[in-house]
């Protein structure tokens, strides 16, 4: 088991009182690992401290055809 | 009407009939049950239907309209809506086995607005299970089939709400949106699908796929109804703090509106995961030539790389998933499909940073989308679909999951689910078939709260081709 496969499974037993083999904890791992990373990496291009996740429905609003 | 069997007019024109008194709303009624008796077997389109309450209902539409009072514009119409809409009192199974034998608490505000306006509910329809799956199968109820050729999926997860649509069995019927779940369908059964701007339409009382993506919206089988449609449902809600206080246009008076001076983007992605089948590229270059020959000016546009919008809307997905379903997936997890079960595992490992990131995102993807793709353009045109409509067991993954099945159906939602995660319209809308004669469809995208002008461009195509007039035999 690697690092991340323990990791998860750390969070599965530990955190969420959950329970799976070894071979879907390693599949878990490696789809939580691409997603966390493509998040990551977009958020460090983009994101500041005034980020509000609400602000969303009101720039839709705000960028409507007047 | 145009036809002798009421049954394939269109639910604007039907409605004006019954309005008029030339149709009762017990003949149409009837015109949609005898079309369901021959077409439901050959596409499990209805999970249940009820024909003396449909009747009933007719019935006491007719009486009204006699009596000199017309609820409203849908008045005496009949539809039925995926099996996700809450009528208190009565089953709603999400397409699953867990709900089963459950039955709703409260009526969903959109059914509340169609009853409101008259219509006529003759039952629920197939989907996948939990809304979530874009082709159609559902190992639970029975794989939903594409009426143009019933080993071809239907595209889901309004599975049925395609299918009866574009089998006219329904003039009309309501399915949500979470990644494509409308427009999806749409495209593969050849009908016309809107995924309105997130907050357009209540989500009050439908089962949540995931709050912050899931749309609400209709499947028609013109622009024009669905134009209708989306008009009686669209509007704030008390009940869904997320809806809109926005007025509500007049969508079917604005539609009749040229094109002529529209700018219009084509966008026909070359690479990456949702890069085009030939024909389908031939049939949306087609598309965008008829609205240029109406006079709209088409110019090519590049969309923004969708790898991470794509991305944190799957981590949403998935981490709303796994904590509304958390109960059902700890007590009793052999009750899902196991693809079901699996897209939402992950959930339980992103950690909460990450999901508030990907939320704190949308915001700015909606801004560069704007300021790329749409820039100087009105609307972007683009597939629904980017390959041919596959078979059903070319993507059952549930029998024979694998790598090449498993890519197949992701590719599904490569050029839907964007526009969920920006929040702004979509409606697909028929603009061919493929070689096997499956019908293709073109998307039409818009700033947001500009549904108008999608259903003005949509209208006009359909003024310029037949291909929404074909009915599958």
């Amino acid at each position: 088991m690697d690092d991340k496969t323990r990791t998860a499974a750390g969070i599965a037993a530990g955190l969420q009182g959950l329970t799976y083999d070894d071979k879907r904890l390693a599949e878990l791992a490696a789809e939580v690992e691409t997603l966390n990373d493509a998040v990551r990496q977009a958020a460090a291009k983009r994101l500041t401290f005034d980020d509000d996740p609400f602000t969303f429905a009101s720039l839709l609003e705000r960028e409507a055809k007047k | 009407m145009r036809n002798d069997d009421p049954a394939l007019a269109d639910l604007s024109e039907v409605a004006d009939e019954i309005a008029a008194g030339r149709i009762t709303s017990v003949a149409v009624t009837e015109a949609c049950l005898a079309r369901i008796e021959s077409w439901q077997p050959r596409t499990n389109a209805f999970l249940r239907l009820d024909e003396e309450k449909a009747l009933a209902r007719a019935k006491a539409m007719d009486a009204e309209l006699a009596a000199g009072r017309r609820r409203g514009p849908l008045h005496g119409v009949p539809m039925a809506h995926k099996d996700m809409y809450y009528r208190k009192g009565e089953l709603s199974t999400g397409g699953s086995a867990i709900r089963r034998d459950w039955r709703a608490p409260v009526t969903a505000t959109v059914l509340q607005r169609l009853d409101a306006a008259g219509v006529v509910e003759l039952g629920f329809l197939n989907m996948a299970e939990f809304a979530a799956g874009p082709t159609g199968h559902n190992v639970h109820h029975g794989h939903c089939r594409n009426p143009w050729d019933s080993k071809r999926v239907t595209g889901g997860s309004s599975s049925g709400s395609g299918a009866s649509v574009a089998a006219r069995m329904v003039y009309g019927a309501l399915g949500s949106d979470t990644g494509g779940s409308i427009r999806l369908p749409a495209s593969a059964c050849g009908v016309v699908g809107m995924k309105a701007t997130y907050g357009r339409v209540s989500r009050a009382g439908a089962l949540a796929r995931s709050w912050s993506l899931d749309h609400v919206g209709p499947l028609t089988r013109t622009v024009r109804d669905n134009a209708r449609l989306l008009g009686v449902i669209a509007g704030h809600d008390p009940e869904d703090s997320t809806t809109s206080e926005k007025p509500v246009p007049d969508y079917e008076a604005m539609l009749d509106g040229s094109v002529s001076g529209l700018r219009i983007g084509l966008a026909l992605p070359s690479d990456g995961p949702a890069s085009l089948d030939m024909e389908v590229g031939t049939a949306v270059q087609a598309a965008a030539d008829a609205l240029g020959k109406r006079g709209a000016r088409i110019t090519p546009v590049t969309l923004p790389d969708f790898t991470a919008l794509y991305r944190a809307a799957e981590v949403i997905v998935k981490c709303e998933a796994a904590a509304m379903h958390r109960p059902w997936l700890e007590k009793t997890p052999d009750a899902y499909a196991n693809q079901v079960r699996t897209r939402m595992e992950a959930g339980f490992f992103i950690p909460a940073t990450q999901y508030i990131d990907a939320l704190r995102l949308r915001g700015h993807f909606v801004k560069e989308f704007l300021a790329t793709a749409m820039d100087g353009v009105d609307a972007v045109v683009l597939p629904a679909i980017p390959f041919p409509i596959p078979t059903i067991e070319e993507t059952d993954v549930e029998a024979q999951g694998g790598p090449a099945t498993l890519n197949m159906v992701g590719r599904f939602t490569g050029l839907t689910r964007p526009f969920n995660t920006l929040g702004v319209p979509a409606l697909s809308v028929p603009c061919g078939f493929d070689s096997n004669g499956a019908p293709i469809g073109l998307q039409l995208v818009g700033r947001p709260f500009d549904e108008a002008l999608l259903y003005r461009i949509g209208h006009a195509y359909q003024g310029a081709t037949e291909f929404h007039r074909r009915v599958p035999v």
